[in-house]
């Protein structure tokens, strides 16, 4: 606490100094800097007390992650540093499971903890140095990806040194060497790597259109990897069949575009073993495909990815490979579903294949129809769907269809007062997968929901206006259907039903006897229909006030039998929040209760446990 | 880290006002080409909001600029930049909704792995910046209610 109040005091004295004068001029250069910092006070409260073992009682009450980042620039030189304090660690991101051993440090001082990262660069028309921290990516991300994404406390830049060097607008190459970092610590093995690419329709100077040719190696190099002997695995990662200290990553890459048409490929491969938490060494490869076209305000795109193996842990020791794994890759393969922006379309997201084995594809169509004389007034169409599969393996001897989902969205802006968004979505997954199957791990029971959502803007005068946003989820997942051709199942299933379920079942009530059912299924109350509601006021351009509520009402209509725990129990997930902007400065103050479940951010997710508290946020920017 | 922050306070020290300027980073334009951020400069000023295409409010603030834009065309000689921060997991999307929503009078660029985003200083979306013909930064702004669009026109009003 004591350090964290340090911190808040220096850079809020930092920023008041410099918001006299809004921006800085350092001899001939310009010095810049941001400021952000999301804290959260965890209030006790038995609904979201969590059964998380990670989670220790003694530590919960405070949480802090802050970014305190400067530049600065003189011409073609510039150089910064930036610093993320964990102060402590917030529960749920994976630096506080990386840094909490609850032997060794029952405290849990190691939750405290900074981590700088510096770089000086020189960046001239035809090329550029950097050294330092690198943040960067080849091709799709397919074998190489170093970013940052404060949203899941994710960051993996290289230190080291990159140089690149472009002729003309001919060809491009990038060549760089350096030390990842794996949360709070440089993960002390190598990774290196260099991307090349030819504009074939600049060198054929073809100007109507564009076609390249592109291509990349990636190296990670850990010493004496092959010995490592992880507690989980009681083997040599060499037994688990790691042939090489260095594993070598390569990828080829197809561009086109021409006349709204366009086409993005890339095929990348390992051509050693390596492992992933939770399976053998073993080679990897993955496909990648773009496609694309638009016509004025239509436009229409398709993305398919097939992987084997291809996720790329930065370093082969250590806690990453704990159980469960804390996944942190020198790569990026993220989910291609929608990532959606309401709650309840968000409720259960797509996480991805356990055995990184997986194929799909998505498609996204989008339209606008426009008044010509009015453009306050316009209609946008959006159609999205998604189909992912786990691809077979000794466990799955068939490829398996993990997530379905179909969505459309119409935004109608009927006037500048008056503004009005549909969604509607279905999904569908494997409930078994996710873990919370009612009849263990044998049967697969698709899981399906439509949800609905409405959302009005209506704005009173230039500066008020207010939004409300109503959103439904019908839980449509069949839970009797798949052991009607399974006899054994069957009466296992059947054994498993209360008395009352029994009865309505029998009377052929089958609506009733799955309320029941769907009352009766275990972990964070995922199943059951939901009902969400937020209003926000805003007064432009500094206020905005919002309330919101979430719930499930399977259970508040009383189909509940309990067995323990708070599973019986209706729960408000409730929100109140206000947030002030002035200028570049940015504050956010909420509470409320959080329900456990998956966050995720730029494809990627992570796992929140459930809470009670308050969380404000600042951000300021010079 | 006590003593880097110190120092860096003692940095601070002896600086004066000046205008901070849009720096040099490549990203890509509509058509996929790589171009210099320092390009976009061109004499004309502009409003350059960074979005993205899962953050609502973004979107929200670039329908309504692009719903009042020729009204202030009328009064002022502006560009709109709008930067997407999608990765190469939605950059497609994010290219196709530009499209659908009839951002036509944007320049519209992307900024693949953030290098732009970071260059700016920009922690959170949405966030706009008012930057003169010159590519002087003279205004910023984080976060959008509905409305407030009405303060970036004021702003960039003043600019003649």
């Amino acid at each position: 606490m004591k350090k964290f109040l340090l911190f808040v005091g220096v850079a809020a004295a930092t920023f008041m100094v410099e918001s006299a004068s809004a921006q800085v001029q350092v001899g001939k250069g310009q010095l810049s800097g941001s400021l952000e910092s999301n804290n959260i006070l965890y209030v006790t409260d038995e609904a979201t007390a969590s059964v998380d073992d990670w989670q220790d009682p003694r530590l919960r009450n405070f949480g802090s992650h802050d970014y305190l980042k400067l530049d600065y620039t003189l011409d073609r030189f510039s150089a910064g540093i930036q610093i993320d304090g964990y102060l402590p660690a917030l529960y749920g991101y994976d630096v506080y499971r990386f840094n909490r051993n609850e032997m060794e440090d029952p405290k849990g001082k190691r939750l405290f903890g900074g981590f700088l990262t510096k770089y000086i660069q020189w960046e001239d028309t035809n090329y550029g140095i950097r050294v330092g921290d690198i943040y960067d990516q080849f091709g799709n991300g397919l074998i190489f990806r170093a970013y940052e994404e404060r949203a899941l406390g994710f960051n993996n830049s290289v230190a080291g040194a990159r140089v690149h060097y472009n002729l003309k607008n001919y060809f491009n190459i990038k060549v760089l060497a350096g030390s990842p970092r794996l949360y709070d610590e440089r993960a002390g093995n190598w990774v290196w790597g260099g991307d090349l690419s030819l504009s074939i329709s600049d060198m054929a100077g073809w100007n109507d259109g564009m076609v390249s040719l592109e291509g990349s190696y990636v190296g990670r190099y850990q010493k004496d990897a092959q010995l490592v002997t992880l507690p989980a695995y009681g083997l040599s990662l060499a037994d688990k069949g790691l042939d090489s200290d260095l594993l070598n990553m390569v990828s080829g890459r197809f561009n086109f575009e021409y006349a709204g048409f366009t086409l993005r490929s890339e095929y990348a491969a390992k051509l050693n073993n390596d492992i992933f938490p939770g399976s053998d060494a073993a080679k990897g490869n993955a496909i990648y495909l773009d496609l694309g076209y638009s016509y004025k305000r239509f436009s229409a795109t398709a993305t398919f990815r097939r992987q084997v193996n291809m996720n790329t842990m930065t370093k082969l020791d250590g806690k990453c490979f704990d159980e469960p794994p804390i996944i942190h890759t020198i790569n990026y393969l993220p989910m291609l579903t929608r990532q959606y922006t309401y709650s309840l379309a968000n409720l259960n997201p797509y996480t991805g294949v356990k055995n990184d084995r997986e194929a799909g594809g998505q498609i996204d169509l989008y339209y606008s129809l426009r008044n010509p004389k009015n453009r306050a007034k316009y209609w946008n169409f959006h159609l999205n769907a998604s189909l992912f599969y786990q691809l077979k393996d000794e466990l799955h001897p068939e490829a398996h269809l993990r997530w379905f989902d179909i969505n459309a969205d119409v935004d109608r802006q009927w006037s500048r007062k008056l503004k009005t968004t549909f969604l509607y979505s279905r999904q569908q997954y494997d409930s078994n997968y996710l873990g919370w199957g009612p009849n263990g791990e044998k049967e697969t029971i698709y899981c399906v929901s439509d949800i609905f959502v409405a959302d009005l803007t209506y704005k009173f005068n230039k500066k008020h206006s207010l939004r409300v946003e109503l959103q439904y989820l019908w839980d449509a997942t069949n839970l009797y259907y798949p052991f009607k051709d399974d006899e054994t199942a069957q009466s296992t299933f059947e054994m498993s039903m209360s008395d009352k379920e029994a009865k309505l079942f029998e009377q052929g009530k089958i609506d009733e006897a799955t309320m029941i059912r769907k009352g009766k299924n275990r972990a964070y109350d995922n199943d059951g229909d939901w009902v969400a509601a937020t209003i926000e006021y805003n007064f432009a351009p500094m206020f905005s006030f919002y309330v919101s509520d979430m719930w499930n009402i399977t259970k508040s209509l009383g189909y509940y039998s309990v067995d323990g725990g708070n599973q019986g129990k209706l729960l408000h997930y409730y929100q109140v929040g206000a947030s002030f902007t002035y200028d570049r400065y940015r504050v956010q103050l909420s509470y409320g209760r959080n329900r456990a479940g998956t966050v995720c951010s730029g494809g990627v997710c992570r796992y929140q446990p459930a809470y009670t508290g308050a969380n404000l946020s600042f951000t300021a920017s010079f | 880290m006590k003593k880097m922050l110190f120092l860096m306070l003692a940095l601070f020290v002896g600086v004066s006002a000046s205008a901070q300027t849009l720096p040099d980073v490549k990203v890509e334009n509509q058509d996929g080409k790589v171009i210099s951020t320092k390009s976009l400069a061109d004499g004309t000023p502009m409003i350059i909001s960074f979005w993205s295409t899962t953050c609502k409010p973004c979107i929200m603030e670039l329908n309504a600029i692009n719903d009042s834009l020729y009204d202030w065309l009328e009064e002022v000689d502006m560009k709109v930049v709008a930067v997407s921060v999608d990765d190469a997991r939605t950059v497609s999307r994010a290219r196709a909704m530009a499209q659908g929503q009839g951002w036509d009078d944007f320049e519209c660029i992307y900024d693949k792995n953030q290098d732009f985003k970071r260059a700016m200083n920009v922690s959170l979306t949405p966030h706009v910046f008012i930057v003169d013909g010159k590519g002087n930064i003279v205004y910023s702004h984080s976060g959008y209610t509905p409305g407030s669009e009405q303060e970036l026109f004021e702003k960039i009003k003043k600019l003649r």
